[in-house]
C-alpha cells in the first residue's frame, strides 16, 4: 500500500502546488467527508463495544454492558480466569451465538472512543500515541486487514452488521489518507 | 475425523467442526463430568481448561481444539487430589453438585495464573453460576487451596 | 464411604471413562467384551436397578452382604440439602452399622419408601428429616434387634448382653463377635419386632453432629450421575422444543429436512412441539433447527404482564373471596382504630431454573415402562405414566438417577417423564429427551405471582387489635398434589398459597384472612419457600411498616409480637445480637430485619444493605434458625448460607410475560445471583427444644422481607414489589 501511496504523492504533489487554494480546500473537503463516512462505521455499535472508555466492554444494538460481569481486566483481553477467550474464538459460534474473530478482546483505553465527536475522533485516530504507534498507512492498513474489524460486517444473527459495506468504509479509507487525513472542524 | 487430545489422551473422533467441545466430551468420549447449563456461555458449567486456560466448551468448536490440549474435570486428577479437588471437600463446597465441576475448572485455572488471588479477582474470574449459592464457601475453598501453596 | 454411586466404589482404580464409554458406544448392547467384570457389573446394576450387592434383605431398608458390606436404601431425592447423608446416617447410628462402610442405593418407587406422614414417595416441602427421623431410628432398632437375637440364638446367651458395634455384634463377657454378613441370614428369619428399644440420645454418634456428605467426594471428580448423564444401552438422544407461547402449538416443519440431517432418526410430534431423535445430542438439535418450525400463537396470545398485573388488582378490589380465617371482629375494630395502616405488596412470578435443565430417559414398549429419571415425585410419575400409557403400574418402573442437578420443587411434577416417555413409545426405542435451557425456563411452572393486601388496626400504643388479610394467588399445589384437586375446587383455596397466613407467628386479636384462587393459564406449582416466601414478603415488609408508623424500632416492635413466644424472642435477639442490631450505620447503609415460622422451623433474619444511586450492595445477612434440634450442623448451616443466595435471586430477577410468553428464557435475561454480589454470612442455630423442623426452604422465606426493610432503612424508599430493577436499583 505505501509505495504507491508514495508514488501517487508523488506524482501529484507538483500538480498541486500548482494548483489553487479553492482546489485544496476542495480536496480537504473531500478527505473530511471521506472521514464523515468512515466516523459512520467506527461509532456503529460493532466497533463502539470494543472501543469502549471504561473497565467493560458493552455489547448488542442498545449497548448495554456486557452481561455475565465480564471486566477489561489489565490487558484488554480480560479477567485473570475469565479470559474472553473464555467463551470468544476465533469465529461466530452459532451454537451458543457467541460473536468471535481472531484476536478477540477490548482496544486498549487509549483507543476508547465512546463518545467522541468526529473531530476527536479523527484527531485520536491520527495520533500514534492513541492509535498503537501507527502512522496512516499503517492505520489503513489495520482498518483493512484486521479480523475483529472485517468481524463488523458479519456479526452473526442478533447483531446488526455495519450497514456502510465495506468496500466503501475501506475506500473512503484511502481516500482519507490520500487527502491528507483531514479532520472536520 | 478430528484429532483431539483430552486428558492426556488423543482420540479420533467422528463429529463434524462445528460440533460444540462439550457434546463431544460428553457424548464421544464418554467424559460426562463437564456439564451443560445453559449452552450460550452464561453459567460456565461446561468449563473445561484447554492448553490451561479456562473455556466454555458450549461455545467452542471440536474444530478448534486441533493441537490444543484439553483438560476436563476427570482429567484435574486421577484421585481427587487437586487442591482444589481437595479444598472442595474440606469446606463441603457442593450441594446439588451440577454447576461444581464448571467451578472448580473455574477456580483451579484462576490458581494456576494467580496462586494468591486477592478478593477482587476472585469475583472476575468466578463467574459461575451456582443456583445453590455455595458463593461462599467457593471462596473460601479458593483461599484454602491457595493457602496450600501447591497452585498447580 | 462411598455414596449412592456404586460406580465410584466399583471404578474407582479403574477410572470413570471406561464405565461411561462402555454405556455410550452401544449400539445394539453392552461391549460387554471390553470390559473388567467389576465394571460390567456396576454398568448392569445401574442400568436395571438390581442390587450391585444382592446380599439378603433385612427389610426393606437394610441389605448385608456374606463378606459384611451394609447397604442402606435412600428413598429421598438427594438435590443438594444433603438427605443422601442425613437419613442414612441416622438408621446407620441406630443400628450400629460402620458410617464409613456403608453403602447406599437409590430406592425404586414402593410404598415402603412412601414419606409416612403423606403415605405418598415424593421429595419436598423441606419434610424428609421429619418425615423420616422416627422410621429410620424404629428401622435401625429393629434390624439391629434382628441381628441381637440371631446372635444370641446362636451363642445361646441373652439378648440383653449383646450389643451392635460397628457392623458387628458382641457379646461382651465372653468376647465373641459376629459380623452382620455372618448374621443376615439368620437374622432374616427372625420376625421384626413391634416395638424394638431404640438407643439414648447419648449413645448416638452420628446424630447432631457434621458428617462429612457422602455426596461430596463424586460432586468435585465429575463421576456424579445426574439425570442427563443417564445413559442405557441402545438409548438414542432426543432435542425438543415446544411452541414458545403459554398455549401455542405447532403450526408446520419440514420433517424431511430434519431426517436427512446428519445421525437424525425419528421425528416425533409432542403435545405443543416435535422431539427429533438422533444419535447424539448434538444432531438432535441440528435436527431440530432443521425442521425450521412455526407456530400458532394459540389461544392467550395477548398475555402480557400489564394485563395480568391489571387483573390481579381488579380482582384485589373486587374478589369474590373464600374467607377460610374469620377470628374476631375485624371489620369493627378496623373501623374503631385509632390508626389503620393498609398497604399492597406483589411478588413476581419466578422460575425455577436448576442448574441441569430437565430431561428424562425412558424406554417403552407394549407393556412395559422403563424411566430413568431426576425426579423428585417418582411416585406421582408412577401413576401419571400409568394413565398416559394405559398400561398397569407393575409394568411401570421410575428409577431416580442418583443426583438431582436442584429440584427446587420443578421435579415433583411429572410432565418431563410423561413427554420421554411417549417419544420412546413412538419410536420403539429407549431414549433420553433433553430440554434446552430455553426449553425449561419456558416450559416451567413458575412460582406464582400473587399480590397480597394487608390492613392493620392500631390502638393508641401501636401494637395491632386486627389484621384484614387479602390473598390472590393462583394455585401452588394442584399439579404436584392431584389428590387435593377437590378439596380446592370445594373450597377454593390453596393451603399453600395461604401458608404463612393461615398460621401466623404473631398473635392479633382479631384476624380475617380472604383468599381468592386466581385462574390463569400460566402455569404454576411449587418453588422452594412454597406460599411462605411470597406471604412473609408481604407480612414482614407490613410488621416494618407498622413500626415505623409508629415510630417504633422494627425490632423491639416485633419483640412486643412475640411477647409470649420464647423460642421466637429467642432467634429474634439471638438475630439482632449478631446483626449488630444497635450499632448505628452510616448514611447510605441500613439494615433491615425479619422473622418468621416456616416448615416448622423460626428464622430471624437481619440484612445489611448500602445503596448508592441505582446501585445496591448486600453486605450481610444474619440468620438465626431454630429447627428444635439440628440433626447435621454442616448440612443445615450449608443449606441456610444457600438459601439466602436462593432468596437473593428472587429480589433480582423475575418471569414476566409479552405477547403470549415468558420474556426471559435463559441467563442473559433471567440473571441469577453471582458470587461477586454474595454477602458475608453469618449463621447460628438455636436448638429450641420443639418438634423437628424444616432446615432446606427456611432462609429464602424472609430474605425478601428483610432486604426490602434494609432498602429503606438506607433510603427511606418502601419497596412493596420485587425484583429491586422495578425500582431502579440494581445489584452492585
Amino acid at each position: 500500500m505505501r509505495p504507491l501511496v508514495v508514488a501517487a504523492f508523488m506524482a501529484w504533489g507538483p500538480a498541486l502546488a500548482g494548483q489553487t487554494t479553492d482546489s485544496a480546500a476542495a480536496r480537504r473537503q473531500e478527505g473530511v467527508q471521506a472521514f464523515g463516512r468512515m466516523s459512520a462505521v467506527l461509532l456503529h455499535p460493532r466497533c463502539l463495544n470494543c472501543h469502549t472508555n471504561g473497565d467493560h466492554p458493552t455489547q448488542g444494538d442498545d449497548r448495554h454492558p456486557h452481561l455475565f460481569r465480564v471486566v477489561r481486566g489489565g490487558d484488554d483481553l480480560g479477567a485473570v480466569g475469565m479470559r474472553c477467550s473464555t467463551c470468544h474464538q476465533t469465529a461466530n459460534n452459532p451454537a451458543s451465538g457467541v460473536p468471535g474473530a481472531s484476536g478477540w478482546g477490548l482496544a486498549p483505553l487509549s483507543m476508547g472512543w465512546e463518545g467522541r465527536t468526529p473531530r476527536a475522533l479523527c484527531e485520536q485516530l491520527k495520533n500514534p500515541q492513541r492509535n498503537g504507534g501507527r502512522d496512516l498507512v499503517a492505520l489503513a492498513q489495520h482498518l483493512a486487514t484486521d479480523a475483529r474489524v472485517a468481524w463488523s460486517w458479519s456479526p452473526g444473527a442478533g447483531r446488526a452488521p455495519v450497514n456502510t459495506p465495506r468496500d466503501a468504509f475501506l475506500a473512503a479509507v484511502r481516500l482519507w489518507v490520500e487527502r491528507g487525513a483531514p479532520c472536520p472542524e | 475425523m478430528l484429532e483431539l487430545t483430552v486428558n492426556g489422551t488423543i482420540h479420533q473422533v467422528d463429529v463434524e467442526d462445528d460440533t460444540p467441545l462439550l457434546w463431544v466430551l460428553r457424548e464421544q468420549l464418554g467424559l460426562s463430568g463437564t456439564k451443560f447449563g445453559c449452552g450460550i456461555a452464561a453459567c460456565g458449567a461446561c468449563t473445561v481448561h484447554v492448553d490451561g486456560q479456562a473455556v466454555r466448551s458450549c461455545s467452542f468448536p471440536a474444530g478448534a481444539a486441533g493441537g490444543r490440549s484439553i483438560t476436563t474435570i476427570e482429567g484435574l486428577s486421577p484421585d481427587r487430589s487437586h487442591p482444589v479437588q481437595q479444598a472442595w471437600i474440606q469446606e463441603q463446597v457442593p450441594q446439588c453438585g451440577y454447576c461444581q465441576s464448571g467451578m472448580i475448572m473455574a477456580a483451579a485455572a484462576l490458581l494456576k495464573e494467580r496462586p494468591a488471588p486477592s478478593e477482587a479477582e476472585i469475583d472476575a474470574a468466578m463467574t459461575n453460576l451456582c443456583r445453590c449459592g455455595t458463593y461462599a464457601r467457593v471462596r473460601r475453598a479458593i483461599h484454602r487451596a491457595a493457602a496450600t501453596g501447591r497452585g498447580r | 464411604m462411598s455414596g449412592s454411586s456404586e460406580l465410584a466404589a466399583q471404578d474407582r482404580g479403574l477410572g470413570r471413562r471406561e464405565f461411561v464409554r462402555v454405556v455410550t458406544l452401544a449400539t445394539g448392547g453392552l461391549a460387554v467384551a471390553l470390559v473388567p467384570a467389576p465394571l460390567r457389573a456396576a454398568a448392569r446394576a445401574l442400568l436395571t436397578g438390581v442390587a450391585l450387592e444382592p446380599g439378603v434383605p433385612l427389610g426393606p431398608w437394610v441389605r448385608v452382604t456374606p463378606d459384611n458390606v451394609v447397604t442402606i436404601i435412600v428413598s429421598q431425592a438427594e438435590m443438594g440439602q444433603g438427605i443422601s447423608t442425613t437419613l442414612p446416617a441416622i438408621l446407620t447410628d441406630e443400628l450400629g452399622a460402620a458410617w464409613e462402610s456403608v453403602r447406599l442405593e437409590t430406592a425404586p418407587f414402593a410404598t415402603a419408601y412412601q414419606n409416612p406422614r403423606f403415605h405418598w414417595m415424593f421429595t419436598g416441602n423441606s419434610e424428609s428429616s421429619q418425615a423420616f427421623f422416627d422410621l429410620m431410628r424404629r428401622t435401625g432398632a429393629t434390624v439391629r434387634a434382628m441381628l441381637v437375637e440371631a446372635a444370641a440364638q446362636r451363642w445361646q446367651v441373652p439378648s440383653g448382653e449383646c450389643r451392635a458395634e460397628r457392623s458387628a455384634i458382641v457379646h461382651a463377657s465372653s468376647g465373641r463377635r459376629a459380623t452382620f454378613g455372618e448374621l443376615a441370614t439368620a437374622a432374616a428369619q427372625i420376625p421384626p419386632p413391634q416395638d424394638p428399644p431404640l438407643k439414648a440420645d447419648r449413645e448416638l454418634t452420628l446424630v447432631g453432629r457434621s458428617l462429612s456428605r457422602v455426596d461430596v467426594p463424586a460432586k468435585v471428580d465429575g463421576s456424579a450421575v445426574f439425570g442427563i448423564d443417564i445413559a442405557v444401552p441402545g438409548m438414542l438422544v432426543a432435542a425438543i422444543r415446544t411452541a414458545p407461547t403459554i398455549a401455542g402449538s405447532v403450526r408446520r416443519y419440514d420433517e424431511a429436512a430434519a431426517r436427512q440431517a446428519p445421525g437424525v432418526r425419528a421425528v416425533v410430534p409432542v403435545p405443543r412441539g416435535v422431539a427429533v431423535v438422533a444419535d447424539t445430542y448434538w444432531h438432535a438439535r441440528k435436527g431440530l433447527a432443521a425442521l425450521q418450525l412455526e407456530y400458532d400463537a394459540g389461544p392467550v396470545a395477548e398475555i402480557d404482564s400489564d394485563l395480568i398485573d391489571a387483573r390481579y388488582a381488579h380482582i384485589l378490589e373486587d374478589g369474590p373471596w373464600a374467607t377460610p380465617v374469620l377470628e374476631g371482629d375485624v371489620a369493627a375494630r378496623l373501623g374503631a382504630a385509632a390508626q389503620t395502616v393498609s398497604e399492597t405488596y406483589t411478588n413476581p412470578f419466578l422460575a425455577h431454573a436448576t442448574m441441569e435443565p430437565m430431561n428424562c430417559t425412558a424406554d417403552v414398549t407394549a407393556d412395559r415402562c422403563n424411566v430413568w429419571a431426576p425426579t423428585q415425585g417418582q411416585e406421582l410419575a408412577v401413576h401419571a405414566l400409568a394413565a398416559a400409557l394405559q398400561m398397569p403400574e407393575d409394568r411401570i418402573s421410575v428409577r431416580r438417577s442418583p443426583y438431582l442437578g436442584g429440584g427446587f420443587g420443578r421435579r415433583l411434577l411429572p410432565d418431563f417423564v410423561i413427554q420421554a416417555a411417549l417419544v420412546s413409545r413412538a419410536i420403539g426405542a429407549a431414549v433420553k429427551v433433553i430440554w434446552d435451557r430455553e426449553e425449561d425456563i419456558r416450559r416451567d411452572h413458575y412460582r406464582p405471582a400473587s399480590t397480597i393486601r394487608l390492613a392493620a388496626a392500631l390502638d393508641r400504643s401501636g401494637a395491632p387489635q386486627a389484621l384484614h388479610a387479602r390473598v390472590v394467588s393462583p394455585t401452588i399445589l394442584r399439579p404436584v398434589a392431584p389428590f387435593l384437586d377437590r378439596q380446592m375446587n370445594d373450597t377454593r383455596v390453596d393451603p399453600s398459597a395461604l401458608e404463612g397466613m393461615l398460621e401466623m407467628s404473631y398473635a392479633f386479636p382479631a384476624r380475617r384472612v380472604d383468599f381468592h384462587l386466581f385462574d390463569t393459564p400460566i402455569p404454576t406449582s411449587v418453588l422452594r419457600t412454597t406460599g411462605f416466601g411470597p406471604n412473609t414478603f408481604a407480612l414482614e415488609s407490613f410488621v416494618d411498616e407498622l413500626a415505623h408508623a409508629t415510630r417504633t424500632d422494627p425490632v423491639a416492635y416485633r419483640r412486643r409480637l412475640l411477647r409470649k413466644n420464647a423460642r421466637g424472642l429467642a432467634v429474634l435477639n439471638r438475630a439482632a445480637q449478631l446483626g449488630r442490631w444497635e450499632t448505628p450505620l452510616p448514611s447510605g447503609r441500613g439494615r433491615g430485619v425479619a422473622y418468621a415460622r416456616a416448615f416448622g422451623t423460626l428464622i430471624a433474619q437481619i440484612v445489611e444493605v448500602s445503596v448508592h444511586g441505582e446501585l445496591l450492595q448486600v453486605h450481610r445477612v444474619v440468620s438465626a434458625v431454630d429447627p428444635g434440634r439440628v440433626l447435621d450442623p454442616g448440612i443445615a448451616t450449608a443449606a441456610i448460607e444457600g438459601g439466602v443466595i436462593f432468596g437473593l435471586a428472587g429480589t433480582k430477577t423475575e418471569i414476566t410475560f409479552n405477547q403470549g410468553a415468558a420474556r426471559q428464557s435463559n441467563f442473559d435475561r433471567y440473571v441469577l445471583p453471582y458470587l461477586a454480589e454474595a454477602p458475608e454470612l453469618v449463621t447460628e442455630f438455636i436448638a429450641g427444644g420443639g418438634p423437628l423442623g424444616g432446615i432446606g426452604e427456611v432462609s429464602p422465606v424472609t430474605l425478601p422481607a428483610a432486604l426490602a426493610n434494609a432498602i429503606f432503612a438506607a433510603t427511606g424508599r418502601r419497596l412493596r414489589s420485587m425484583p429491586v430493577t422495578r425500582h431502579g436499583l440494581r445489584f452492585a
